[in-house]
Formats: C-alpha cells, structure tokens, sequence
C-alpha cells in the first residue's frame, strides 16, 4: 500500500516536472518568433504545444537511457527520483520568476544528484559521467551556437543585404514558421521522453514492468506527451520576454538563424548522440545572431545574468534535491514523508498563483 | 580526459553544426536572394535572367525542403 502511494507521487511529481519543463521552455522555439512577429503570441504556443505533444511520439529511445552514467542506479529509489523532481521543480519556477532561461534536464539531473548525495554520499555519484554528459556539453553548447549563429548572420545579410526589406522580411518570418516548428517538435521528442522514462523507472522499481524488456506503457507516453503541451501552451512569458526582446533587439533575419542554426546545431548534437540542452544552444544562437550584426547589439548584462544561471543550475537543484530528500526522511521511508512534502509544496503553489489573482495577474500573462 | 571530453565526437559535432547551420541559413537566404530578383527581373522584361534566378530560388527551397525532413529523420532516430 505504501509503495503504490509512492509511486503515484512520483508519476504525479514527474508529470508536475514535464509540465514546468514545457513551461520553462516554451522561450526556446517562440521567443523569436513572437518577437519578430513571425506569428500571433497565441498562434505560436499553441503551434508549439501541438508540436511537442507530436514530438513525443516520434521516438522513444531516449526514455531508456534517462539518468544513466550520472548516478548509480542502485542508489535511486523512488523517495530519491521523487527529491530530485522536486529539487527541478523548484529551480524552474524560480529562474521562470526571474525571466531567466535555463536548462530544465540540468535542474532534474541536479536534483537527483543533490537527492542521491543526501541519500547514499558522494559515492553516489558518477563523477565522470556527469562531467562528460552535464558539465562538458553545458560550456560547448552556447560558445558553438554563438559562433554558428555569428557566422550564418553575417552570412544571411552579405546574400540579401541589398533586397528590399519588405519581402525578405516576410520571408524570414515564413522560414520562421519552420525553423521554430523544427524546435518544437525535437523538445517534443527530446524532453518528454525524460518524463516517459523516469516513470517507466519508477513502474520497474514497483514490479509492474520488468526490468529486462524495458518498455514505455502507452499511457505513460500520452500522459507525458499531454503534460509537456499543456505546459508549453500556458506559456513562459517572463522567459518569452528575456529570450525575444531583452537579449537582442531582433529582426526577421536573427530570428530566423537564432532559430534555423540552433535548430541545426541540436540536430546535429542529436546525430553523434552528444547531449546539448537546447535552452543552452538557443540562448547561444540568439546571442550570436546580436554579436554577428554587431558586438554591442547584445545586452551583455543580460547575457551574464543568464550565464550566471546556468553555472547555478546544478548546485540549486541539487541543494533543493537534497534538503528535500532530508526532509521526506524525517517521516521515515514510507509516502508519508513524500505525501507530507507534496502537500506542502502545492500549498504553498496555490496560494502564491491565488495571491497572484488577487494582485489582478496570472500566471499566463502574455502584457 | 579525453575520454570524459570525447574529443573525436564533439569535433565531428563542431563541423557538423558549422556545416548545417550556416548551410541551413545560407540555403534559405539563396531562396530569398533567387525570389526576390526573380520578381524584379520579371518586372523589368528580363525573362532570361528572371528564369535563372527563380530556378535558384525553387532548388534553394527544394533544399531546405530537404534538409527540414532530413532533421526529422534524425530525431526519429536519436538514440
């Protein structure tokens, strides 16, 4: 009785965690679009909730491979997958608060990590896979988007430089359609599959599927696919803002290469299997496609505070990982501890998103 | 530490990524380029050059048509 209890939470504090990463990361594939008027606020969210909930479906090899080489699987038992979504949690509503964009699978795999270091020490920890797999990849992303994106820039406006502005910019804002659709649909595939696996993880650690033919139940992959659209139609706008209009000032054409070379770059990440967070590679092409047109287009400030997210992404997650793993064991092993740490945390959710109402706001906000 | 940095895959990923996407840009903005004359050389009675340009502009598209579904493919396949 105790571990169905547990497992629910988990399937409900992954779902949560799917729904805050659709959130999160609605900035990457619409910033630019809505920003350059490409399309409607509301045309792009909900063309990028469609577009994630398809991307879910498309591959499902992703989801056997969540967590490995980073900590020991015999270390993760559902009170540790179950700190470390909250851990996620939290880090993604807080940067969401701040406007700042930020990866979501660095939050969770720091969350586990902070969860399984309370939970069985630093030996817990695959050190050399988190550097190879994490921290590596996390320094490569943005320096090769911005150099991508700087190049493709300088590229685009030598070729159409001297075309009337009027039609090339409706066709920036066309190509746009596309390029952020291709972002939508690979954080479809990508993200929710994260989601897909640690709830098949939590399905075989309660005996419900075996370990040896690891696969994704069917309502596991519609509930995932479901949480992340919805998630992604109700929208990040403070992120929305930073990416599209406090970065860089964007026209047609750096939307387009912030979008197509980002897109670009991930795909080609994806090809050779090297982990790239799109966040990181977005952020990096916007950056980029600002420094290409010039230097001082980028508002460095903004830049830094964002790069000063990403270096506390990990430490933050893990810190709430592990405090929160501490926490559920003052109850014991059982779900009373995850169950009590639960009710608190979606108390303190509604009355901060009811104080928010009553303040005449929402969280939806597009103004 | 060149096994944690997996220094042969990540420079086969910086060529790659070099190669698509300043490809993907360029191919789209030859697109852009090709149309854009092509209806102005049109305007002008130049129906030579006008051709010359939009079939440009088509195979430009064609590939980044191409490349678009190739991106797919990928993420179908991403293990």
């Amino acid at each position: 009785m105790s571990s169905d209890v547990t497992l629910g939470i988990v399937v409900a504090t992954a779902l949560a965690f799917d729904f805050t990463n659709g959130f999160h990361d609605t900035a990457n594939s619409v910033a630019a679009t809505i920003s350059t008027r490409a399309l409607p606020p509301r045309v792009a969210v909900g063309m990028a909730a469609l577009l994630n909930f398809a991307g879910a479906f498309i591959s499902l090899k992703v989801a056997a491979t969540v967590g490995q080489g980073i900590v020991a699987t015999s270390h993760v038992t559902s009170t540790v997958v179950f700190a470390g979504l909250v851990g996620a949690i939290a880090w993604n509503l807080a940067t969401w608060y701040f406007g700042l964009p930020s990866s979501s699978s660095h939050a969770l795999i720091g969350g586990v990590v902070g969860s399984g270091v309370a939970a069985a020490g630093t030996g817990a920890v695959q050190w050399d896979g988190l550097t190879e797999k994490v921290l590596v990849p996390a320094v490569v992303a943005p320096v090769l988007a911005l150099v991508v994106g700087a190049i493709a820039i300088v590229v685009a406006y030598r070729i159409v430089g001297n075309r009337r502005p009027g039609p090339v910019g409706r066709s920036y804002r066309l190509g746009q359609i596309v390029s952020g659709g291709m972002l939508s649909l690979s954080h479809g595939t990508n993200d929710a599959q994260k989601t897909m696996g640690i709830i098949t993880l939590a399905l075989i650690a309660h005996g419900d599927i075996s370990a040896d033919k690891f696969h994704v139940p069917t309502w596991v992959v519609v509930s995932a696919a479901t949480a992340i659209a919805l998630g992604t139609y109700v929208g990040g706008w403070r992120i929305i803002r930073t990416m599209g209009t406090r970065i860089i000032k964007m026209d047609p054409a750096q939307g387009f290469v912030s979008q197509g070379a980002g897109a670009a770059t991930i795909l080609a990440a994806s090809h050779y299997g090297y982990p790239l967070s799109t966040t990181h590679v977005i952020s990096g092409a916007v950056m980029g496609a600002g420094a290409g047109k010039r230097l001082s287009a980028v508002r460095w400030g903004v830049a830094g505070n964002i790069a000063g997210a990403w270096v506390l992404t990990i430490p933050a997650a893990a810190a709430v990982g592990a405090a929160t793993y501490g926490v559920t064991r003052i109850f014991g092993t059982g779900a009373v501890g995850p169950l009590v740490v639960s009710i608190v945390l979606l108390a303190v959710l509604l009355t901060g998103f009811a104080r928010r109402l009553a303040a005449g706001r929402t969280l939806t906000a597009e103004g | 530490m060149a096994t944690i940095v997996q220094t042969d895959v990540l420079w086969k990923l910086i060529v790659s990524a070099f190669v698509a996407g300043v490809g993907i840009t360029a191919v789209f903005a030859l697109a852009i380029y090709g149309g854009t004359r092509f209806i102005d050389l049109r305007r002008a009675d130049r129906e030579a050059a006008a051709w010359a340009f939009g079939t440009l502009a088509v195979l430009a598209v064609a590939a980044f048509a191409a490349a678009t579904a190739y991106g797919i493919v990928v993420m179908a396949n991403k293990s």
